[in-house]
């Protein structure tokens, strides 16, 4: 290995890296918040009685989760170019629409989980069906699909790189340029490599360590996505 | 008892962490010899019957079979195994493979027979079972009762010269008990060494040489086994009996 | 209005070749690759073990494009040598699925009952045999869903190989778009594209599965 380890210049752009992974956050909140609330739409949808219902969730998830997320983004960037939409936008739409259909798999799985006797008890006692759903349904779900939901969560915030083709400037863009300029590609990207693991190890370690969220499910885990 | 012991058991014990499981066992089967062993349950005679074969070490003691120490650096445990068929309570039969391939797998790969020998022999013994038109059905495609019948004939694949059974019957419904008890009552009128885990007095008293009763990890009794349903010694046995034998 | 897909068909075409070849070195790689950290992880062999599980779970935590990056860019020059940009990038695949995959495998292993290892080792076979005729056929059978929806991500995945300049699907597409300009014809088409090939391979899973079942 004839290789010469200088570390400096990632020090001296340590503000381009800050700044980008600051953008790494914001979009993938971004996109988190967005993919959870249209994928509990989805998948309470695919969950229901209504057979139409179903159908429209199943074609839903399938298009959207059969299709790359670069394809995604690439759509919202350039084939709606007329919307004029800025990339960083772009890159939310592509995130939310293509992750929210893993989300509706797993909300799907979490209120099937939950017995059809749950329900009818809730129904029995005289609540209306939306207050079966929030009061009675979502809190079990939740608390069963919440270790899915944290791996969805950190699958999202790796998926935020690919926001960089379409110059939305993140982590990976601004390691692409702190490359272009400095030459030191090895520490570069071993630099950023380790910030995405930080910060996926430290979401996913967080998220399960809300109360709540900790118990052991009830129901077998639902299955990663 | 003229001849030597087949098994012996010598001062076993053995505890998973502070937890004795068994206390100062000794036991001995002699060829031909069919020993039943009960007690409630939590009394150790799972793992004392596993200890035989090496599938449970033990702290202390010596266990013997055929002369050879089970658990002793220098026995090959797969080749003692290899003359020891065992049941077990949940069937546990390979779910991925025909009764047929059940039946044939350790013949091909502990006593390297061909597989068409291994087939002839599989054949014969599922047979012997009643078995012979479920040979290619799958484990989940048969009953509880076939299953196990299945699981005595891969016991029997490798010509064992003694048989362990861990609670045969215990995990099967009602009707299908009788259909697995015959199974094990031909193989003991041939002359099989048999060690089994029961609760099914019934059998004990019919084919039983000796009735070994257990209980906290100790060998409380163990008697001829007219004698010990005649009178037993312990109060003990007396209590556990009355109670399995009133239903 | 398809004329633009029509006259770019057969450039179109080898992007889908490059596309499905890409998914395929990456499928077998990582399958192979995989299995052995997961054995090495599952059966706890020392040290290799270790290495396995530091592997699986830092590779897990890492994006695929920064992977392909780094298997394009620092790598080489770290270790001074060539690659091209389909060479990295069949690597890159492989590197980073074979550590999901490892885990797909690994809870299929965890899934085999205790007892039929008892039952194994009782019949006279050494506990290697145990493995490899009982446990893992069926550790294998029971991760067959799991293993494809990976695959079926692997195959997405490759179209971010376009990102180092791999002329696969996406690539080529891109390519068609630049100098004709119609993305919203090109860019549906390829989606379609995608659709079509990810929900044969989902079918071709659940059939696996369906011959190979395990029911009990």
């Amino acid at each position: 290995m004839s290789y010469q380890f200088d570390w400096t210049p990632i020090w001296q752009n340590r503000q381009l890296i800050a700044d980008g992974l600051l953008t790494t956050i914001l979009l993938s909140l971004a996109g988190l918040v967005l993919a959870l609330c249209l994928g509990l739409i989805v998948g309470t949808l695919g969950a229901s009685r209504s057979r139409a219902g179903r159908l429209v969730a199943g074609v839903f998830v399938e298009c959207m989760r059969n299709v790359p997320l670069l394809i995604h983004m690439y759509f919202w960037y350039m084939a709606l170019a007329f919307l004029r939409l800025p990339p960083f936008l772009c890159a939310v739409l592509g995130l939310t629409f293509y992750s929210s259909a893993y989300v509706a798999e797993v909300v799907r799985a979490g209120i099937g989980g939950i017995s059809r006797g749950q329900t009818q008890a809730a129904e029995a006692s005289g609540l209306r069906p939306w207050q079966v759903r929030l009061l009675v349904i979502y809190p079990q779900a939740l608390r069963n699909i919440a270790p899915s939901l944290a791996s969805l969560s950190s699958q999202l915030i790796k998926d935020s790189s690919l926001a960089s083709v379409i110059a939305v400037a993140e982590l990976t863009y601004q390691a692409g340029s702190i490359e272009g300029q400095t030459f030191r590609t090895f520490e570069v990207y071993i630099t950023i490599a380790l910030l995405y693991l930080a910060l996926v190890t430290l979401v996913t370690r967080g998220l399960m360590s809300i109360p709540g969220l900790r118990e052991p499910p009830a129901v077998a885990k639902v299955s990663d996505v | 008892m003229n001849s030597l012991p087949l098994i012996s058991l010598d001062h076993v014990s053995k505890s998973y962490g502070a937890n004795p499981v068994l206390r100062d066992c000794s036991l001995k089967v002699a060829p031909g010899e069919i020993v039943v062993v009960c007690g409630p349950s939590g009394s150790g005679k799972s793992t004392l019957i596993k200890t035989i074969n090496g599938l449970e070490p033990y702290q202390s003691g010596t266990i013997m079979f055929e002369g050879k120490v089970v658990g002793a650096r220098s026995t090959d445990l797969p080749a003692v195994r290899a003359r020891i068929g065992m049941v077990f309570q949940s069937f546990e039969l390979y779910p991925h493979m025909t009764a047929l391939k059940n039946v044939m797998l350790a013949q091909t790969h502990v006593l390297k027979r061909s597989s068409e020998e291994a087939r002839a022999r599989s054949l014969e013994l599922l047979a012997k079972v009643g078995l012979s038109e479920r040979a290619h059905a799958y484990p989940a495609n048969l009953s509880g009762g076939q299953q196990q019948r299945v699981a005595i004939a891969r016991a029997l694949a490798l010509d064992p010269i003694a048989m362990l059974f861990d609670e045969p019957t215990s995990a099967l419904d009602p009707e299908m008990i009788n259909e697995v008890l015959d199974v094990m009552v031909s193989l003991a009128r041939e002359g099989m060494t048999m060690v089994v885990v029961t609760h099914e007095m019934g059998f004990a008293r019919r084919v039983a040489s000796r009735v070994v009763f257990m209980d906290e990890g100790r060998i409380v009794e163990d008697r001829p086994s007219a004698q010990f349903f005649e009178a037993p010694d312990t109060e003990r046995a007396r209590a556990f009996l009355s109670k399995i034998i009133a239903h | 209005m398809f004329d633009v897909i029509l006259a770019n068909m057969p450039f179109l075409l080898e992007g889908l070749r490059m596309t499905l070849l890409l998914a395929v070195i990456g499928i077998l790689g990582g399958t192979i690759l995989g299995l052995v950290l997961a054995i090495l992880r599952y059966r706890r062999v020392p040290v290799l073990g270790a290495l396995a599980a530091l592997y699986i779970e830092t590779v897990r935590g890492i994006p695929l494009l920064v992977m392909l990056l780094i298997c394009f860019f620092a790598l080489p020059a770290l270790f001074s040598y060539r690659t091209t940009a389909f060479a990295a990038a069949s690597l890159g695949f492989s590197l980073f699925i074979a550590s999901y995959l490892a885990e797909e495998f690994r809870s299929g292993l965890r899934a085999v009952r205790p007892g039929l290892t008892q039952a194994g080792l009782a019949t006279g076979l050494r506990p290697g045999q145990v493995f490899r005729l009982i446990v893992l056929p069926q550790a294998i059978r029971r991760a067959i869903p799991p293993l494809f929806s990976q695959y079926v991500r692997l195959l997405k995945f490759t179209s971010v190989a376009s990102v180092i300049g791999v002329r696969e699907l996406t690539g080529s597409a891109l390519l068609v778009n630049a100098r004709d300009f119609q993305p919203v014809i090109i860019l549906g088409c390829v989606a379609l594209t995608y659709l079509v090939v990810c929900s044969l391979l989902s079918f071709v899973g659940r059939l696996l599965y369906a011959r190979l079942a395990i029911r009990s």
